[in-house]
């Protein structure tokens, strides 16, 4: 008797946790796809600005996305990694539009503007943020290097957040996939790129990574230009 | 580990007052302080770590250009034939961190460079080994190849070095005395980048190889032994309570102190518990007022940046 009465006790109670579950994803679904829209909105923005003619930002998210999963990044972290990739730019929205969209080489003045765009995304966005939050910070260090010579901060290895070192390998992979103006070189087959990305392993991106994107970029094809 | 930002260092001491010279009776990294040195402001640098303050002297404070080509066509040559491994005092390091072309490499680059006449020039060859061994080291954690020869890295990392010096002319001072010795300077602006005991991270672990590579030792425990005893009354502890008396020594002279931290695996109010307490306490004679900003860098694990600034 008091097992049964137990048993209709457990049935009711986990109608009532299911019935909140979905009502309460149902009151919070629409409001992060319509997050997620506006976030890809201001995102292509930010690639028109910096005259690429495809989406970039969200280019950059989904392959960002598919390398922190295979890192093993929790929702949380992926979330974090995702909106940081979309307006990892954003900084470059406060610099004059001459040098985003110039087709000459920027002399030494200007690289050093332009350099400033990670400072300044970070700053925007933390100002808008009550709660300390990762975002602003993964945002400032997407041009890091793995052995300590890229900017702002000129962080090495594993000071680098790990979302920010995925962030700058999967921009640099995004670049190259589109022809660029200023660029020296630009690649035409993937199988370039994955050569030329090996080549920078322990350089410019964090070698763990490195072998993490190349089964990825081999698993998922991603290999369309 | 530590994320030094310094722009975010300079924001804070703005809010205060000017800054137009910075004082770092230590600093952790060479290369942490390109940003600032390429600033208006004159920067006073210290490392009691001599192999440390050589990096810095080659990266930071180099105003002559690059590594020369004629030294380049000279020095960086391609080791046709093993060297003999018993002649190498760094034959022990075999197979843990490098291979046998790699030794040879560190053996040859090492000897090389006293024949090069200009000190400045010799220190710029050994301090692109620096770039060198932490490529070869994280290649070979990872298990990745290495694609690169030997002398192709050498000359990528002397080229790095030209385009990182490149239209370089703020004004820098390298020193290298024991922090123990050093004297409190008159600066608007002190800078303590903190470093904890019990962490070893990759990079204190290239520090410790590039140091006995420096000397010449082949034992990395007596490198080892050499840096925790340089920077021992430095390390800061959280096991036991720390003696902050050599930082306030130091801070003596200067308008504000700032110390910078980067915190891992434990919640900020711990923090302001453990260490941020205990720091207020030694510097409230030296100073009326502080305050404490942190940034979250990864929140899943609890790992946020400090910075506790100091002023009157």
């Amino acid at each position: 008797m008091l097992i049964t009465l137990f048993n209709a006790a457990l049935i009711v109670l986990i109608t009532w946790l299911a019935y909140r579950y979905f009502e309460l994803r149902e009151r919070t679904g629409p409001v992060e796809g319509r997050y997620a829209q506006f976030l890809a909105g201001v995102a292509s923005i930010v690639d028109r600005i910096e005259g690429y003619d495809a989406a970039h930002s969200a280019e950059v998210a989904d392959t960002a996305e598919k390398i922190g999963a295979a890192a093993g990044f929790d929702a949380e972290q992926l979330q974090s990694l995702r909106a940081a990739a979309m307006l990892h730019d954003i900084g470059e929205m406060l610099l004059p539009r001459d040098i985003l969209r110039t087709s000459e080489r920027l002399d030494d003045e200007r690289v050093d503007l332009m350099r400033t765009h990670p400072i300044l995304g970070e700053l925007h966005l933390k100002t808008r943020i009550e709660t300390p939050d990762e975002v602003p910070a993964i945002i400032r260090w997407h041009h890091e290097r793995w052995d300590g010579l890229g900017y702002p901060d000129n962080l090495k290895g594993e000071e680098i957040p790990k979302a920010a070192r995925i962030l700058a390998l999967a921009d640099a992979v995004s670049a190259m996939r589109h022809t660029r103006p200023y660029r020296h070189r630009n690649y035409t087959d993937m199988k370039e790129i994955d050569a030329e990305v090996e080549r920078q392993s322990g350089l410019q991106f964090d070698p763990d990574l490195i072998a993490l994107w190349l089964n990825i970029s081999q698993d998922y094809q991603i290999r369309k230009i | 580990m530590l994320r030094l930002q310094s722009s975010w260092l300079l924001e804070a001491a703005a809010e205060h007052a000017g800054v137009d010279s910075l004082f770092f009776p230590y600093f952790h990294r060479f290369s942490a302080l390109n940003w600032l040195s390429r600033k208006e402001i004159t920067l006073y640098l210290n490392s009691p770590v001599d192999s440390q303050a050589m990096l810095a002297r080659a990266w930071i404070n180099c105003r002559d250009g690059g590594f020369g080509e004629r030294n380049l066509q000279k020095f960086n040559q391609v080791i046709k034939k093993p060297l003999e491994l018993d002649l190498n005092p760094f034959r022990t390091w075999k197979d843990r961190f490098f291979g046998s072309q790699q030794l040879d490499y560190l053996f040859y680059w090492r000897e090389a460079a006293y024949e090069i006449e200009d000190e400045k020039q010799r220190e710029i060859f050994w301090s692109v080994v620096y770039q060198i061994i932490s490529y070869w080291v994280a290649n070979q954690k990872a298990g990745t190849r290495i694609i690169y020869e030997p002398d192709q890295i050498m000359a990528y990392y002397l080229n790095q070095h030209q385009r990182f010096v490149r239209g370089r002319s703020g004004r820098v001072e390298i020193s290298c005395i024991p922090l123990e010795e050093l004297a409190a300077g008159k600066n608007p602006l002190i800078v303590f980048p903190l470093l904890f005991e019990d962490e070893e991270n990759s990079e204190t672990e290239l520090q410790i190889i590039y140091h006995a590579w420096f000397h010449g030792y082949a034992d990395l425990e007596q490198s080892r032994r050499d840096l925790r005893n340089i920077l021992r009354h430095y390390l800061i502890s959280f096991e036991k309570s720390s003696d902050w008396s050599l930082f306030v020594r130091l801070a003596a002279g200067a308008d504000s102190a700032a110390l910078t931290w980067s915190g891992r695996d434990l919640p900020p109010k711990i923090y302001e518990q453990e260490l941020i307490g205990p720091m207020r306490q030694a510097f409230s004679a030296a100073y009326k007022s502080s305050r404490l900003t942190y940034k979250a860098v990864d929140r899943t694990c609890d790992a946020y940046d400090y910075l506790l600034m100091f002023h009157n």
